[in-house]
């Protein structure tokens, strides 16, 4: 391939728009992933997704920030989310799946129902990366740089309250406050991954370069960045197939992380054989 | 008003109540500690030894209590000095953290909110670390220690968290008889040392040569005091009558009326 080929998607400003972007949210959203992964969060994470949409949708209908929204619904199902399993130990799983589907439904009624708003259902279900603006970009730029601060000055505390809960409340830790916090990350990394591969398959983005990290290393500093670097490598990829293959981004990038886990795992497979 | 705090008692509690929402495990129970015990709480299995402990660090809210108190403080303050090494089973083993970092964490949950390790909170784990000889695994994945060393290195975080009181939820299970032996001879160092040990056992070996107090608690307290005053026979059958049969001197299986 030649460095043509190679810088050619960057001479159109929507795609180093679209690489920078798809780029920020991979990374932070699979930083945070790994701890979404070690607490077997996925189903939270998809939770989180679904009404975040319905969030996006009111806003729209309203006339409001679209990320007031989201944030809005995501941080309230996440803290929801807790709130059942501390009163209730039965069948979470059930309740929260009843919750948050409904609410995606009712989300996906209100937006198909209102006039001139339909079309935006696509673009929030499969992501709209190359939309990207310059201003929302900004946005996205800033919050991926608050959330990494948090996670670098908050790291070992989010680990104590991953790996020993119970330890660390017996001996007067703020374990809730830990806990909380750290959901209203994972909250916000979904919120603005949204428009990079949609509502539906943004918990990829969370769970699977976090996963692939984890069968390399035990080691935790070194999970995190090595699941912000298949975050990257998923991004960048999947963007240029899709500029050179004209397949939806969001989708593509999605398929590139899960044919890298499934690469890592063949091999170890292949290696352990 | 105040209570009136004993300084010279490691765990002071009086007429607590406690359990689960749906079911009382605790009525009515009183017991105290002097600080530099081994003590042992036994009873049969839903007779709320973990209640107990759990309940005492604050991780189940009490339903009724006259006193309880941690080290001579009310539970919110005492809990700094408090270690709790929960059951085995409820850690997550495979969860990607070394050795050194666990036992760091004993500085982390002093420190709450905000701060930064320093040279002395890693000097005073590699000394922890030293002194179970653990110094060579302190970069393994902790999960992958065996079961005594495992404890070794919670009991290592308890040391550098300079906790008091340590309390231990059925520390034997999983260990072979040689790595039970060790952890006793480690209690008994670590209770010389000034330390109350606490723990919740399932296991009556060796009670007798470790341990300088036994609790038996069935929902109730049956019998406290030292370990040959309570693990009479009189007393192990109207403890754990209820849930096991007896073999009888002939072979034949009895189940004791209630």
């Amino acid at each position: 391939m030649s460095i043509e080929l190679i810088l050619e998607p960057f001479q159109y400003g929507f795609m180093v728009r679209a690489f920078v972007g798809t780029g920020l949210v991979s990374i932070i959203a699979a930083a945070v992933g790994t701890f979404v992964v070690l607490k077997g969060l996925a189903f939270m994470g998809d939770a989180i997704s679904h009404t975040a949409f319905t969030g996006i949708a009111l806003a729209l209908i309203l006339g409001i920030s679209v990320y007031v929204g989201a944030l809005f619904f995501a941080v309230l199902t996440a803290l929801g989310v807790v709130f059942l399993t501390r009163i209730s130990k039965v069948n979470n799983d059930t309740a929260l799946a009843i919750l948050f589907t409904g609410i995606f439904a009712l989300g996906i009624v209100l937006l198909s129902g209102t006039p001139g708003f339909s079309g935006d259902l696509n673009s929030l279900l499969l992501g709209s990366v190359m939309a990207i603006q310059a201003k929302e970009l900004m946005l996205v730029a800033s919050v991926a740089l608050v959330l990494g601060v948090v996670m670098a000055l908050f790291f070992r505390r989010f680990v104590l309250v991953s790996f020993d809960p119970v330890g660390a409340e017996a001996a007067g830790f703020p374990v809730a406050f830990f806990q909380g916090m750290l959901l209203i990350i994972i909250a916000v990394a979904i919120v603005v991954s949204i428009q990079a591969v949609g509502v539906v398959l943004v918990v990829a983005l969370l769970i699977t370069p976090a996963a692939t990290a984890s069968l390399i290393t035990k080691r935790l500093k070194i999970l995190v960045l090595l699941s912000s670097a298949f975050g990257l490598l998923s991004s960048f990829l999947g963007l240029y197939i899709s500029y050179f293959y004209g397949a939806p981004p969001g989708a593509t990038v999605v398929l590139v992380a899960t044919a890298l886990f499934g690469l890592i795992l063949g091999i170890q497979k292949l290696r352990g054989a | 008003m105040s209570h009136v705090y004993s300084a010279d008692l490691a765990l002071n509690i009086k007429n607590l109540t406690a359990g689960y929402p749906d079911n009382v495990v605790l009525k009515d129970v009183s017991w105290q500690v002097k600080k530099g015990t081994l003590a042992a709480i036994i009873g049969p299995n839903g007779g709320g030894k973990s209640t107990l402990l759990k309940t005492a660090v604050g991780l189940l809210p009490p339903f009724e209590y006259k006193i309880m108190e941690l080290l001579g403080h009310p539970p919110r303050t005492g809990r700094k000095q408090v270690a709790y090494l929960p059951q085995q089973e409820e850690v997550d083993w495979n969860f990607p953290i070394t050795v050194l970092d666990v036992v760091l964490q004993g500085r982390l949950v002093r420190q709450g909110l905000w701060g930064r390790y320093s040279k002395e909170d890693y000097d005073s784990s590699h000394e922890a670390l030293a002194f179970f000889g653990l110094e060579r695994y302190k970069h393994t994945q902790v999960g992958s220690l065996s079961g005594g060393q495992r404890q070794r290195v919670f009991l290592a975080r308890a040391l550098v968290q300079e906790a008091d009181l340590i309390l231990l939820d059925e520390p034997s299970t999983g260990l072979d008889a040689k790595a039970q032996h060790e952890l006793a001879d480690l209690f008994l160092t670590l209770s010389q040392g000034g330390k109350t040990i606490v723990a919740a056992t399932h296991d009556l070996n060796c009670l007798t040569e470790c341990f300088d107090h036994v609790l038996a608690l069935d929902g109730r307290v049956l019998v406290e005091g030292k370990p040959d005053e309570v693990l009479t026979e009189a007393n192990m059958v109207k403890l754990f009558a209820r849930h096991f049969p007896k073999v009888g001197s002939r072979g034949e299986v009895m189940l004791h009326e209630h």
